[in-house]
């Protein structure tokens, strides 16, 4: 099978690969690239672990072709950490201990990412409401609330 | 989960997708945002030697207004629909069932076109291929029998757009371009009744617009599910209102939403609206809660609904 030449920008780094034209998102990042942050749990983009920024756009990268993002600015959570600073929400992750397994926390983050960057003070249901569409099967949710609440103010 | 081995195209006009479908003798798939198709291709449902992805169509991107009717490219996603000033305005009914598809994240994916045309769902049917094979294929699959219903003649799978009822109760019209040309034809029209084969959708045919005649209405969306977050719809129903007039349209059961129109809003007019749609529905044991308490729920949504229009005007 004939594989397909893509250039996409991964955490303000360009990747030119060749990857097979029924290769997802997620795999070419966790399998060529190395970035493991982004998790695969149900695969069929219900529950929002695998969720990375696509030109900013939060996107569950298991539902995505590498082949469709060709010339794409991809955010992942490895690329949150500025100057060997973490992101305001990471800290906020942290310090509201809104993480117990850690599985569906990276998909969490970037989900919220792209809510603090559209609505810079969501109130809490926006931040309820944006957060639904990923699912955490320990914290009961409320933390990580409390946490994106907080990371607002920063 | 991995997917099928299959070629990708990404193609820039209508016309070059169709030729592309010609070359591939109808082997192959039209992906817009694939948040139904690429699930499909995980559980072996489809098996296309290439998916030619629409996305890099231009004209299909736009919302446009053009002699009282909002054209909507069918590659608009879910989400800038939802925010657009127009529909908040003036289609209520389809701003609450945009609100309520999916989740935020699936919105800003999923098309308006796709979300029309995703296959009909069963709880038997929508799993894996060692699931399926272990339970023996059903009609859908190309089998022999209903895996739900003993002695089944036909599928029954749910058609489970939440956007295509409250388009119906608008009026909205559909435009398919294919080898044949081009065609408008009424969006309640596109359905087969046939879960096998849900849509009268000529192979080859891209859905490349949805056409809403442009004049205000009163409308509301019910949808019953288990999780507000992000479920399928397990009945749902919508009404729009402009003078007087009403139209109801219920979804989620069968593979074919039923309109029903409503003349002179009255008690009575309500209430055999309820009942008739109550007895068409013929819900079966195929999604997560039981056939009778969804048939039940059809009539209650439906009063729901038209109280909640005639009292709130569906703001």
């Amino acid at each position: 099978m004939k594989t397909v030449k893509v250039t996409i920008q991964v955490n303000n780094e360009e990747n030119v690969l060749q990857v097979k034209p029924y290769e997802t998102l997620l795999e070419t990042l966790r399998e060529r690239l190395a970035l493991t942050g982004a998790k695969e749990s149900c695969g069929m983009g219900a529950c929002g672990a695998c969720t990375v920024l696509v030109n900013g756009i939060p996107l569950r990268s298991c539902l995505v072709l590498t082949a469709e993002v060709d010339g794409a600015d991809i955010t992942t959570i490895e690329g949150l950490m500025k100057d060997g600073k973490l992101h305001p929400l990471q800290e906020a992750f942290m310090e509201k201990g809104a993480v117990q397994c850690g599985f569906c926390t990276s998909g969490m983050i970037m989900t919220a990412k792209a809510l603090l960057d559209r609505n810079k003070r969501p109130t809490k249901k926006e931040i309820v409401r944006t957060i639904s569409s990923n699912i955490c099967r320990c914290t009961g949710y409320k933390k990580i609330i409390e946490a994106v609440e907080e990371a607002g103010k920063k | 989960m991995i997917l099928p081995q299959f070629e990708y195209h990404k193609v820039q006009s209508v016309a070059g997708a169709i030729a592309l479908y010609r070359k591939y003798k109808g082997k192959a798939r039209y992906c817009a945002g694939g948040t139904d198709l690429i699930p499909l291709l995980k559980q072996r449902l489809s098996a296309p030697a290439a998916v030619i992805d629409l996305k890099g169509i231009d004209e299909l991107k736009t919302i446009t207004r053009r002699k009282g009717v909002l054209i909507i490219g069918a590659n608009v996603t879910l989400f800038d629909l939802k925010n657009d000033p127009i529909v908040r305005e003036h289609f209520p009914a389809l701003f609450q069932s945009l609100d309520a598809t999916s989740c935020e994240t699936l919105q800003m994916r999923g098309t308006i076109g796709g979300n029309i045309l995703q296959d009909t769902r069963c709880i038997q049917y929508n799993k894996s291929l060692e699931w399926r094979t272990s339970r023996g294929f059903c009609f859908k699959m190309g089998g022999k029998a209903c895996n739900v219903v003993l002695n089944a003649q036909a599928c029954f799978s749910n058609y489970c757009s939440d956007n295509a009822p409250a388009l119906i109760t608008l009026s909205a019209k559909v435009r398919l371009k294919g080898l044949k040309g081009e065609r408008t034809v009424d969006l309640e029209k596109i359905f087969s009744g046939n879960g096998k084969a849900p849509f009268t959708v000529e192979p080859g045919e891209v859905l490349t617009a949805i056409l809403i005649p442009l004049k205000k209405t009163e409308g509301v969306y019910e949808k019953l599910r288990v999780r507000d977050s992000m479920d399928y719809p397990l009945v749902d129903a919508a009404v729009s209102m402009a003078g007087g007039k009403a139209r109801v349209c219920i979804g989620g059961i069968g593979p074919a939403p039923r309109l029903y129109v409503i003349k002179n809003m009255d008690e009575n007019t309500i209430r055999d609206t309820a009942d008739k749609a109550y007895a068409d529905a013929k819900p079966v044991a195929n999604t997560t809660i039981s056939a009778a308490y969804r048939k039940k729920m059809v009539s209650t949504l439906v009063k729901r609904a038209i109280k909640r229009v005639l009292k709130e005007g569906g703001r």
